[in-house]
């Protein structure tokens, strides 16, 4: 989004914005409905407003940006036209999200906390989305979607990609990288890929440290997924002719 | 049986999302009744009496917790909690989405009780289609005069305020959520001071669940001793299970307190699917331990799960029946746990990982015997050293699984040995 049409943004949502701030005793309380505000125009939280959202509420950006990091609907980076959070909790678990998110993966051809090179999808396995007594489920940009089956994945797929499908997209203001997630969660990245650090994003360094990459391997990797990991980003970065 | 007795009555039957019909079934005039010939201390007195406990978890008397506010002359909130993330519970969410004018008339009862003039409802992030529908309906209950300045024509002025979450489980927490109403990370604070003295923006506060509140109205109507006259001495009134898992007919029941578990699963929830045995059931969300076979007798009550080593909860049931892989169940619960940690207590957040670590080597065939072992003493040096009740809700379920079916752990690490 260029300068302008932010600053045009911007002042689009100043008045509601006022209108935010005025419903609470302390105008910081205001944080997150304006944030949800920004993101829904944008499709992410961008430098940009959080900046603005310190000016209007008087906080420091630091205090702002390490509120945003806190929350998982928040999402840092640009993200997917179509934000897929299949439920991996207890109850879905029990009746057959295994076979669901494999489908996802297999269909998508992203993992966990991963965008879709077309910018059309990213996907995320979430905690339990309170529709247990309809497991398994999932949202897509927060619509819930009942009683999963593998051939209710495909359609979905397909109808997303052929632009038939009755949820409305995210706002998508720019290019998604392959994760939008800044914390210790994210996926591993290797230095020199796609996502060239940039300076100017508030969690372009952490997600790099090699501290970082080693919990996410001993935390969430098997021996057998950090190979294949391990073999799929050399083979990217050969291909980008590293 | 009828399983929606008071809150679920209509539901499925009746548009409650709209004020008239709402209205025409009775909604509101308990509002009015309060507002126009009750002392807030009257309805205090009838809350107490009902014996009403907390519906979020942890059970605490509704009416006892209303008398903790100081008389100090400092404004005092009232929070409404929906923020239901516990796994296992979905009633919240469908009381927000289904009758949410029953919500904000408890909402407003609770608030004038405690003599409020500003109440909250902190909605999960994820239930953008729960917060539209609350949002309408708090529309119409501002244009009919519930809300706003001199309700129903009195001249007692009440705001109700909706605020979103961002996706945090931990904001549940009611100490968590008043951080994050505040426009703060979602961190628990330090107890005492318990919200009643120190809440919101430093005043006195009381939090209340939406199904907590969502009982007030009806309570007013039948009177303390109708409530008083259902369930133990201990634990009255009625309650909505959520049932999940592998039953027939998962949902929520709205049943007396004490009703027999088994009654729950086989009567409400239509028993276990064909040709399956029951294993193990968690009778009060992921925080709570499993009970087994030899308890299913056992009466659904705040007292009979403490009792038993396990809790009643938000009243959420996941039943277990022979196909289950506890081993992956309990790597989906203390996943759960260790994402959700908020990472203030080094138990609690270190703990989680490890825990979580251990049980992904298991399931991935990398586990020792020795692992086992472990699981079972090292899931004990994490409760009870934490801030909050999360850091100790990890072990429970845990705990209560390895023990009654250790051989499924075992099977996992017996890996043959290389020649
Ligand atoms: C980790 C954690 C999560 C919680 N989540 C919720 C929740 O989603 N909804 C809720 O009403 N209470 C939740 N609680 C309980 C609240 O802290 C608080 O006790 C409750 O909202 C009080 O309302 P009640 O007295 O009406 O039950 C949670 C507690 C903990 C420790
Ligand atoms: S117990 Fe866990 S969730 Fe609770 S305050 Fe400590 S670290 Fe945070
Ligand atoms: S476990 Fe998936 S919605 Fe609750």
């Amino acid at each position: 989004m260029t300068a302008t049409s932010f600053e045009e943004l911007a002042a689009a949502l100043k008045p509601e914005a006022d209108a935010i701030v005025a419903q609470y005793e302390d105008s910081r309380s205001a944080l997150l409905p304006l944030i949800h505000r920004f993101q829904d125009a944008q499709g992410y939280v961008s430098a940009d407003a959080m900046r603005t959202t310190a000016e209007w509420l008087g906080l420091s950006l630091a205090v702002v940006e390490s509120t945003v990091s806190f929350y998982t609907l928040f999402f840092r980076r640009p993200v997917g036209r179509y934000m897929l959070q299949v439920c991996r909790n207890l109850s879905c678990t029990m009746n057959g999200a295994g076979a669901i998110m494999e489908r996802f993966r297999e269909r998508l051809g992203v993992g966990h906390l991963e965008t879709t090179e077309d910018g059309l999808f990213s996907y995320e396995e979430v905690e339990c989305l309170a529709a247990c007594d309809r497991a398994p489920c999932m949202q897509v940009n927060l619509e819930f979607v009942y009683d999963l089956t593998p051939q209710a994945v495909d359609d979905m797929v397909a109808a997303i990609r052929g632009g038939t499908y009755p949820v409305k997209p995210l706002a998508q203001t720019e290019a998604p990288a392959r994760s939008w997630h800044v914390s210790k969660d994210a996926v591993p990245r290797v230095p020199g890929g796609r996502d060239v650090p940039d300076p100017n994003d508030p969690g372009g360094i952490g997600d790099r440290t090699g501290v970082i990459m080693l919990d996410r391997v001993v935390r969430d990797l098997s021996p057998d997924r950090t190979r294949e990991r391990l073999v799929k980003d050399g083979r990217e970065l050969l291909e980008r002719g590293h | 049986m009828d399983t929606r007795p008071v809150l679920m009555k209509g539901i499925g039957e009746a548009d409650l999302r709209s004020i008239d019909v709402y209205k025409s079934r009775g909604g509101y005039e308990m509002l009015e009744r309060a507002v126009k010939t009750m002392q807030p201390a009257q309805i205090v007195e009838i809350v107490s009496k009902s014996g009403l406990r907390g519906r979020g978890g942890a059970g605490f008397p509704t009416g006892r917790k209303w008398q903790f506010l100081p008389e100090n002359g400092e404004p005092r909130y009232l929070v409404c909690n929906s923020d239901e993330a516990e796994p296992g519970t979905f009633k919240d969410r469908m009381l927000l989405e289904e009758t949410p004018h029953q919500i904000i008339e408890g909402m407003l009862i609770g608030a004038y009780a405690i003599r409020s003039h500003h109440a909250f409802i902190y909605i999960r992030g994820e239930f953008l289609r729960g917060y539209e529908i609350f949002r309408a309906a708090v529309e119409q209950a501002r244009a009919a005069g519930y809300i706003g300045k001199g309700i129903c024509g009195t001249d007692y002025d009440l705001e109700l305020t909706i605020h979103r979450g961002a996706g945090a489980y931990i904001c549940g927490e009611e100490t968590a959520l008043l951080n994050s109403l505040e426009g703060k990370r979602g961190e628990p604070r330090l107890k005492p001071p318990f919200p009643a003295i120190k809440g919101l923006y430093g005043k006195p506060t009381v939090v209340n669940n939406s199904e907590t509140l969502s009982y007030l109205a009806p309570i007013l109507r039948n009177g303390a001793e109708w409530f008083a006259g259902v369930g133990t001495e201990r634990s009255t009134g009625y309650k909505i299970v959520s049932i999940s898992g592998h039953v027939k007919r998962p949902g929520n029941y709205e049943v007396p307190l004490a009703t027999p578990i088994r009654v729950l699963i086989d009567e409400c929830a239509g028993g276990l699917r064909d040709g399956r045995k029951f294993m193990a059931v968690q009778p009060g969300g992921g925080s709570s331990a499993c009970l087994f076979e030899e308890h299913l007798d056992l009466p659904y009550d705040y007292e009979s799960m403490a009792k038993n080593g396990t809790m009643l909860g938000s009243g959420a049931m996941v039943v277990f029946d022979d196909t289950t892989d506890f081993v992956h169940a309990a790597l989906a619960l203390v996943r759960f746990f260790a994402h959700e940690s908020c990472g203030q207590c080094t138990p609690c957040r270190e703990g989680g990982h490890w825990l979580e670590q251990m049980l992904e080597r298991i399931v991935h065939g990398d586990g020792l015997e020795s692992d086992i072992d472990l699981l079972k003493s090292v899931s004990h040096q994490i409760t009870g050293l934490n801030l909050c009740p999360l850091g100790d809700s990890i072990e429970p379920f845990l705990s209560s699984v390895v023990n009654r079916f250790e051989d499924q752990f075992r099977a996992y690490v017996k890996v043959p040995v290389a020649s």
